[in-house]
């Protein structure tokens, strides 16, 4: 499903220049719940987001689903995002002023291929899962921390995404509250087949992962492929995924060379 | 852009406003309430000023249309005929002629140079609302002789000292006192005070006014010539149809409408007001324009993360600046609403409380048009202004802004 090559990130020029990718080859199969870990500086979320298409890199490859991702035009990323991929972002990153419904159908509200009571009803189907229909209506500022989270969760599932990218969307938890989102983790991972590629630091979340990736100074130290981890993609169910690349309703087709 | 993505950048506005700081929002309206407010008074008083200027020259001195005698004469001769002439004309309510002079005026121990008018009393009611400026006694009859009126300012006030006044005045003469009068050609006369006026034109008030019959005992003669004959237009004629009248039926003297003395007389006066009120409108305009384009800019940088998060999501360029604009427009809108309302009610208040100056009373001049205009010029800055950071922040790298 995602297929790295050789990808390389480098930050500022000349002696200031800092590699903050070296050379990094992995693949992630579907349906895997794949946690990137190393220590501070190792390179985690700059990989996230070279993943999940919010940046680019200097050089290398990035293949999803077949596609060069590195050869789309901003629009094209943009909608490949909307339509392709989900984001849980370590501060939650939910619009303060939309409320616990809004915030979560707000991605689906964008979407051509997507009308009002489709999205209306999955966002309820959601929120009944996460248990915070009864706090649909509140605002940002009337959730605690471990609350908002899952919203970020579930407005990041609520386009049936692809690949969920989350960027240690513990940090700002208590054991508790990160022990429960590491639970909806694995319950959209199992019930849904949702591949999930998320940063960690803490040891203890390895117990919640398919395969461990750690980095280390920008390169890989172990995790590279699947084979190495506990295979698990072939016990979910193909039709569970996103269907490859189907950009109905933008107008637009992709090939899978990415042309 | 489709209908959906318009959909939700509205949505993201309109939460952002009603569910957003408040104050700043307030803030935000009241500031472009403001500027309108500011691009509204001053060139309205501006054109206030020229109006309430205009109106008073045709309502005291040259009413619609001013006839003057034929080049080379002193006088328009045979005013009988001529009168009767224009006033069959169509388009003609009346018309009246008029005479003055110069004279010296005693009352009260005070010798004063002043301008005395000649008018038909009866006439004039059709042609100037004098007789109704009125503010003690009672206004001139046709056939009166030796009594006046006299202007509020010539009459003066016994409370002003001599030395103090600006202009002369008689001192303060009531209703029932006497004024000498000793005109140019040697007549002296005594005249009781019939009634005082006030009409807010500085020269008419200065005056003192005579009927048309008294002045022929002052002449020696039959008054059958007139330095001028001021004419009124009936509602829904236009000046100059009426003076293109008047030249066709054979009036061979100089005939000009309000518009042909002003643009003579004060045109520059009112280029010069306009364009103090175009400057005026200009500061006004780009004072909005920075201000907005400083709480946009200060938004958009407060807010860079959530753009980037907005991005990220999936949330297009173009929905992320929309929204910000619908921002700037639905501002935009509150904001010169809420200018209109300002407007309205300094226009309200000055028009019950106008600003007095000896040469003319004025209240903001404010047409629909104006409002009109100023508003979608207010608003376009508006929107430029508040898109211009907008889209400058919505084009920025992800990564960056997810750093801010």
């Amino acid at each position: 499903m995602i297929e790295i090559k050789n990808l390389i990130k480098t930050f500022g020029r000349g002696q200031a220049e800092v590699k903050a990718l070296d050379g990094v080859s992995l693949e992630i199969e579907k349906g895997e719940f794949v946690g990137i870990m190393g220590p501070s500086g190792s390179g985690k979320t700059t990989l996230l987001h070279l993943l999940g298409l919010l940046d680019d890199p200097s050089s290398g490859t990035i293949r999803i689903d077949g596609i060069d991702v590195c050869r789309l035009t901003d629009w094209e990323r943009t909608m490949f995002r909307l339509y392709k991929l989900g984001y849980v972002f370590q501060d939650y990153a939910l619009v303060p002023e939309l409320t616990v419904k809004e915030n979560i159908c707000l991605p689906a509200m964008l979407r051509r291929d997507r009308e009002e009571k489709e999205y209306t009803a999955a966002t309820r189907d959601i929120l009944h899962s996460i248990g915070l229909w009864e706090r649909r209506d509140h605002l940002q500022s009337e959730l605690s921390g471990g609350q908002q989270q899952r919203v970020a969760i579930a407005r990041a599932i609520v386009n049936t995404p692809d690949i969920l990218f989350a960027d240690e969307p513990c940090a700002n938890l208590d054991t508790e509250n990160s022990r429960m989102v590491l639970e909806l983790f694995r319950k959209i991972n199992r019930e849904r087949g949702q591949t999930i590629v998320m940063v960690s630091h803490e040891d203890w979340h390895t117990e919640y992962f398919d395969r461990v990736v750690r980095l280390k100074d920008g390169k890989l130290v172990n995790g590279a492929a699947q084979a190495a981890a506990e295979p698990k993609a072939a016990a979910l169910k193909e039709n569970a995924m996103g269907n490859p690349l189907n950009y109905s309703g933008m107008g637009i087709g992709i090939e899978a060379d990415g042309s | 852009m489709a209908q959906k993505e318009l959909k939700v950048a509205f949505f993201l506005a309109w939460r952002s406003l009603v569910r957003g700081n408040r104050s700043s929002v307030l803030l935000n309206i009241l500031i472009i309430g403001m500027v309108f407010t500011n691009m509204m008074f001053f060139p309205s008083l501006m054109a206030g000023i020229g109006v309430d200027i205009k109106d008073q020259i045709v309502s005291y001195q040259t009413s619609n249309i001013m006839i003057g005698p034929a080049s080379g004469e002193q006088y328009i001769t045979d005013i009988e005929t001529t009168l009767a002439k224009i006033n069959r004309l169509p388009g003609v309510e009346r018309a009246t002629p008029h005479y003055q002079t110069g004279a010296t005026l005693q009352s009260r121990g005070r010798l004063i140079p002043a301008t005395i008018g000649a008018i038909q009393p009866r006439e004039e009611q059709y042609v100037s609302p004098l007789h109704t400026t009125m503010i003690a006694g009672s206004y001139l009859g046709e056939s009166d002789v030796g009594e006046a009126i006299i202007g509020v300012s010539l009459a003066g006030s016994p409370n002003i000292r001599e030395e103090d006044e600006v202009r002369p005045s008689l001192g303060g003469v009531r209703v029932g006192d006497s004024i000498q009068v000793e005109y140019p050609n040697g007549v002296e006369k005594e005249y009781r005070l019939k009634g005082i006026f006030q009409t807010g034109n500085f020269e008419m008030d200065n005056r003192m006014i005579v009927s048309w019959e008294d002045m022929q005992d002052v002449v020696g003669e039959p008054l059958t010539f007139a330095p001028y004959i001021t004419v009124r237009v009936k509602p829904g004629y236009s000046e100059s149809f009426v003076k293109n009248e008047i030249l066709r039926y054979g009036v061979r003297e100089q005939v000009q409408t309000t518009d042909d003395l002003l643009n003579k007389e004060i045109g520059r006066v009112m280029a010069s007001f306009s364009i103090i009120g175009f400057i005026s409108m200009i500061v006004s305009l780009v004072i909005a324009v920075v201000v907005l384009f400083i709480v946009v800019m200060v938004k958009t940088i407060n807010n860079r993360r959530q753009i980037g998060i907005l991005k990220a999501i999936g949330v297009e360029q173009s929905v992320i600046m929309n929204s910000y604009g619908f921002q700037v427009v639905l501002l935009s809108i509150a904001g010169i609403l809420v200018g209109f309302l300002f407007t309205g009610l300094i226009v309200l208040y000055m028009t019950y409380y106008p600003m007095v100056t000896p040469e003319f009373s004025a209240t903001p001049y404010v047409t629909p048009l104006d409002l009109a205009v100023n508003g979608i010029i207010l608003f376009l800055a508006s929107v430029i202004s508040g898109y211009l950071p907008a889209w400058k922040v919505s084009r920025e790298n992800i990564r960056q802004v997810l750093q801010a």
